[in-house]
């Protein structure tokens, strides 16, 4: 299989990635109609599998699942997902041939396998569905021509997704028909009929491409997301260390002011984030950031570029073949962390206190934030995927390492994100050591500690300035805007 | 039953503490005060306060001997000849006395009757003082009619002189300012927090806003019991006890459903079918059975409790219901005219339920302000997504108003109490007027006062609505009137 990108013609190519448009919830006015008394059946009982299928049913949509012989017989985890809930458990031979819409929820390191075996058994004109565009785009798989192959990714973990339809609402979802595979020109009113089952039209529907998806999500998972929050996590924490704090009071603060200062984020970008720092701290973060940025630029320049390229992809499949030897390699190294390793303090630490004594990590979610929009849109990425790739899963990621720090975090999240953080990582580490060489417990573990919050009315004015006209601040408050329109109307 | 705050006496000299212990009092077949227990100090100022035919006044009609005693004992009341009452039965009583009396209907002369002056002289009064209380009720135009012809707030007045001038060991004041002009009741309250510290008075108020500001102590009767005594110095206790004299009291109304319906694909229920049928209804984790054969009908109008012990699987079973469990699409199960699983949606069965439980009550943890919480049962979710209608919103105030939260509609859910956040997602559950309203253990994690209120509310609902109800609890004494049918999954009949 070749790289399905690096087929199309430039041309092509910066269409499908320019592609994102918000959608007007009145093209979800028919509902879950197209799919109703349709046979719908899910590969893969996980938490995107189980919790998009218990939506889905409670929509009214006839769902079942589908496993591999092997665990149904030896009632694996994922067969006491699907019994439990209820719902119809089949092997791939007895349910799939009957399934009008076979929803793909696997890990991406599996499609390929499992396409590859489900597809012949998958009746004439039916549909396969992605949550993510991997396998299509970087494997270049080819589904069969009768079948129409759509996209609907929910952009948040899938028990919130789950959560967020129960209390009547939903999660934002980003939905894409793959044109080489819609022959019957059903795509588009498949993928909202199953983003309006899953609760995502409540919550606002991007119409994407693969490509875009698959593009911008990679790029973003592994920068800012996890790349930066890991790589920051280390740098962080060993400064505190060095400068003699508790090991205890600086793990606790990075495990939990990720998902402290991010949550800031949002609800009101980068610029209530900064807002919550004193005048002098917020100027300090604003140098940090600056000079972080021209550092890191060519490095996130780099990420793009081999993901465009697919040399990116390469690799990891690479190392897939090699039964993942880098991966668990980097994945022990991040153990043996001294953050990792640190039991945290008991001690309480005040909300308002991981903004003071964490300006520099304030200061790299900026940067990150900023520099992973900036490279993605420099890229032909629209601007709304490239904000709901940073900015937007940026507080979820900070709220997965507060539950369970980096090791953990690392082995929940997707495998394509997990190599794509130890990549940035190894490469970030080096690349931040002079920088941090300057840095002090002013900016992290100990606060400015000033008497005089005065600073320059005309400097402040002019950082201010700056940080709220940055093209992820508009996006992102036109698309809160839409969130919260829907979520508190009054 | 509570017990009593110790007595905040600085004066050890006088007289010993009341004390009824576990008294209970006959007073006509239909009406008996159950095991009061109750301490008042002498430096105390009681207000005993409740709904109608709660027993108020058959507790403060105890210190003059009425009603039998069946058990308990009552220590140190003062002597009956020294107590002094003012109430309508009182009035009521001397009223009917000066009619037997009254010879002309028998002898064809013209008998007056007593004059208000010697109603007065009746009375063991304190001669200085009288004429003073006579000129300041205005009583002195009156003297020398007769009493029967004196107006129902006149004979009030005549009486409340004669109780005050006597200088009883107990003044009982029931509904004193009932009946009486703007400008008596002011008298009388400022003679009465003259004398709050000399003069040992019980009173009794219907209305919240009449209690002195010198009373000490607030009793809380309810179906002829004493369900709680609160010392006014504690501000929160005294907070809640208003709201739920409030509910107890107040003459409210049930805010009817929404006539300008806009939710159009609202199915019309035929009032014939069951609610809810289960058949061999059946919960399983893996090799765990939690409950199986559970045949169940719900029809219209059958209110309902559901028992059984911690781990029986009373929450599955509803949850099988409201569609919340995933198991209800492996059962059969038809609920508002609905197979389940035969392509209906949660929200098409929600629509007709109104659900309470602690569980929810975790789950609710939005921003989102008192009138929005309301709102959000119209449309069955957590947080509104939607923009509500303005006769929805209308209808979400009167709630407001039945909870006595009306000029709190803008503040913040999270700010209030768990028991007031509880009562509000009853009126949330109860908004749409459901079918079927479905209160999971209602009183969990409530303390007394909370409960009590829950549990007015309740039968509010079970009273004066079409609703009809579902009743978790495994508290025997949070029954609830109106319910009569239970299940008892403890106790399955195979």
């Amino acid at each position: 299989m070749t790289n399905y990108f690096n087929t199309l013609s430039l041309r092509e190519q910066l269409a499908q990635l320019g592609k994102c448009e918000f959608m007007d919830a009145t093209e979800f006015e028919d509902g879950v109609d197209y799919l109703r008394g349709k046979k719908l059946v899910v590969i893969g009982c996980g938490a995107q599998g189980l919790n998009q299928g218990l939506n889905l049913r409670d929509s009214g949509l006839d769902v079942s699942y589908t496993l591999r012989a092997s665990a149904i017989e030896e009632q694996r985890q994922s067969w006491k997902n699907a019994t439990e809930n209820g719902f119809t458990v089949g092997t791939y031979e007895a349910l799939i041939p009957t399934a009008d819409v076979v929803l793909n929820l696997t890990p991406d390191k599996q499609h390929t396998a499992v396409v590859n075996e489900v597809v012949p058994l998958m009746k004439q004109n039916s549909c396969l569905a992605y949550s993510h565009g991997f396998n299509i785009v970087e494997e270049g798989m080819k589904v069969r021509e009768d079948i129409t192959v759509i996209m609907v990714a929910p952009k948040c973990p899938g028990t919130e997704v789950r959560e967020e339809y129960k209390r009547g609402f939903g999660v934002p979802t980003l939905i894409a028909v793959h044109e080489d595979n819609d022959p019957r020109g059903e795509g588009l009113a498949i993928a909202k009929a199953y983003a309006a089952g899953t609760g995502g039209h409540k919550a606002g529907v991007l119409m994407s491409s693969f490509i875009a998806e698959v593009k911008s999500d990679l790029m973003g998972e592994q920068t800012i997301l996890c790349g930066m929050l890991q790589t920051g996590s280390l740098l962080c924490f060993d400064k505190m260390v060095e400068k003699g704090l508790s090991a205890g009071y600086a793990a606790k603060l990075i495990q939990y002011g990720w998902e402290t200062v991010t949550e800031a984020l949002k609800h009101g970008g980068v610029t209530n984030m900064m807002d919550r720092l004193s005048n002098p701290a917020k100027i300090k973060a604003f140098e940090l950031a600056d000079e972080m940025k021209d550092i890191m630029r060519p490095l996130y320049q780099k990420h793009m570029d081999d993901i465009m390229s697919g040399a990116f992809s390469e690799g990891m499949m690479a190392d897939w073949a090699k039964d993942d030897e880098k991966l668990l390699g980097w994945r022990q190294e991040t153990a043996e962390t001294g953050f990792e390793t640190t039991d945290v303090t008991d001690q309480d630490i005040p909300e308002q206190e991981y903004f003071d004594h964490g300006t520099l990590m304030v200061a790299m979610v900026k940067a990150g934030v900023e520099l992973a929009y900036e490279t993605m849109t420099a890229a032909g990425i629209k601007d709304e995927s490239a904000y709901y790739e940073s900015l937007h899963e940026t507080p979820l990621i900070a709220n997965t390492i507060a539950r369970k720090k980096l090791f953990d975090m690392n082995s929940t999240i997707s495998d394509t994100a997990e190599y794509g953080c130890y990549l940035y990582n190894n490469a970030c580490l080096p690349l931040l050591a002079d920088f941090m060489k300057d840095i002090d417990v002013d900016v992290i573990g100990r606060g400015l500690g000033l008497n005089d919050l005065g600073v320059d009315n005309q400097r402040l004015i002019e950082v201010n300035a700056v940080v709220r006209s940055h093209s992820v601040e508009q996006i992102g408050a036109t698309l809160r805007g839409y969130m919260s329109a829907m979520k508190r109307i009054v | 039953m509570n017990p009593n705050e110790p007595a905040q006496s600085n004066n050890s000299s006088v007289k010993p503490d009341i004390i009824f212990d576990a008294c209970t009092i006959q007073f006509n077949e239909q009406f008996k005060l159950n095991r009061v227990s109750w301490r008042i100090a002498s430096d105390d100022c009681w207000v005993i306060v409740g709904g109608n035919g709660a027993g108020k006044s058959a507790l403060a009609a105890t210190f003059l001997g009425e009603g039998e005693h069946l058990s308990g004992s009552i220590h140190n009341a003062p002597p009956i000849e020294s107590v002094q009452a003012v109430s309508f039965e009182v009035q009521s009583k001397l009223i009917d006395q000066e009619r037997l009396e009254d010879d002309s209907r028998i002898l064809d002369v013209i008998d007056e009757g007593s004059t208000a002056a010697e109603i007065l002289q009746r009375g063991d009064c304190d001669t200085t003082l009288l004429p003073a209380l006579v000129e300041r009720f205005g009583l002195q135009a009156l003297l020398d009619r007769s009493f029967s012809k004196l107006s129902t707030g006149e004979t009030r007045k005549l009486l409340l002189v004669r109780a005050l001038a006597s200088h009883p060991e107990l003044l009982i004041l029931d509904e004193p300012f009932d009946g009486l002009d703007v400008d008596t009741t002011a008298v009388l309250a400022a003679e009465l927090a003259q004398r709050a510290t000399s003069q040992a008075m019980l009173l009794v108020l219907n209305r919240w806003d009449e209690i002195p500001e010198f009373v000490t102590h607030i009793a809380y009767m309810s179906e002829g019991e004493l369900q709680h005594t609160v010392a006014t110095n504690n501000t929160k206790q005294v907070a809640e006890l208003k709201k739920l004299l409030h509910l107890k009291t107040t003459d409210l109304a049930i805010p009817g459903p929404l006539v300008d319906v806009n939710h159009s694909h609202s199915k019309k229920l035929n009032p014939d079918d069951p609610l809810v049928q289960l058949k061999q209804a059946h919960i399983r984790y893996g090799e765990k059975t939690i409950f199986e054969h559970v045949d169940w009908r719900i029809d219209p109008g059958e209110h309902w409790q559901l028992y059984g012990p911690n781990g029986s699987g009373k929450t599955c079973l509803l949850n099988l219901i409201t569609g919340d469990h995933p198991q209800c699409y492996n059962n059969d199960i038809l609920v508002f005219g609905y197979q389940r699983g035969q392509g209906e949606s949660i929200w098409d069965i929600k629509q007709h339920i109104g659900y309470v439980s602690t569980a929810l009550q975790w789950e609710y943890r939005v921003s989102i302000s008192l009138l929005n919480v309301i709102v959000s049962g119209f449309y069955d979710s957590i947080g509104i997504y939607q923009k509500p209608s303005s006769s929805e919103k209308a209808v979400a105030r009167q709630w407001l108003a039945v909870l006595g939260m009306e000029s709190r509609a803008n503040e913040p859910f999270n700010k209030l109490s768990f028991g007031d956040q509880r009562m509000l997602l009853i009126a949330r559950a109860m908004v749409k007027h459901p079918a079927l309203l479905i209160l999971d253990e209602p009183c969990l994690g409530l303390d007394d006062m909370n409960r009590s209120q829950v549990l007015a509310m309740i039968e509010m609902v079970c009273a004066g609505t079409e609703t009809t109800v579902l009743y978790v609890n495994h508290h025997a004494q949070d029954k609830i009137a109106g319910i009569h049918r239970s299940l008892d999954l403890g106790n399955l009949q195979r």
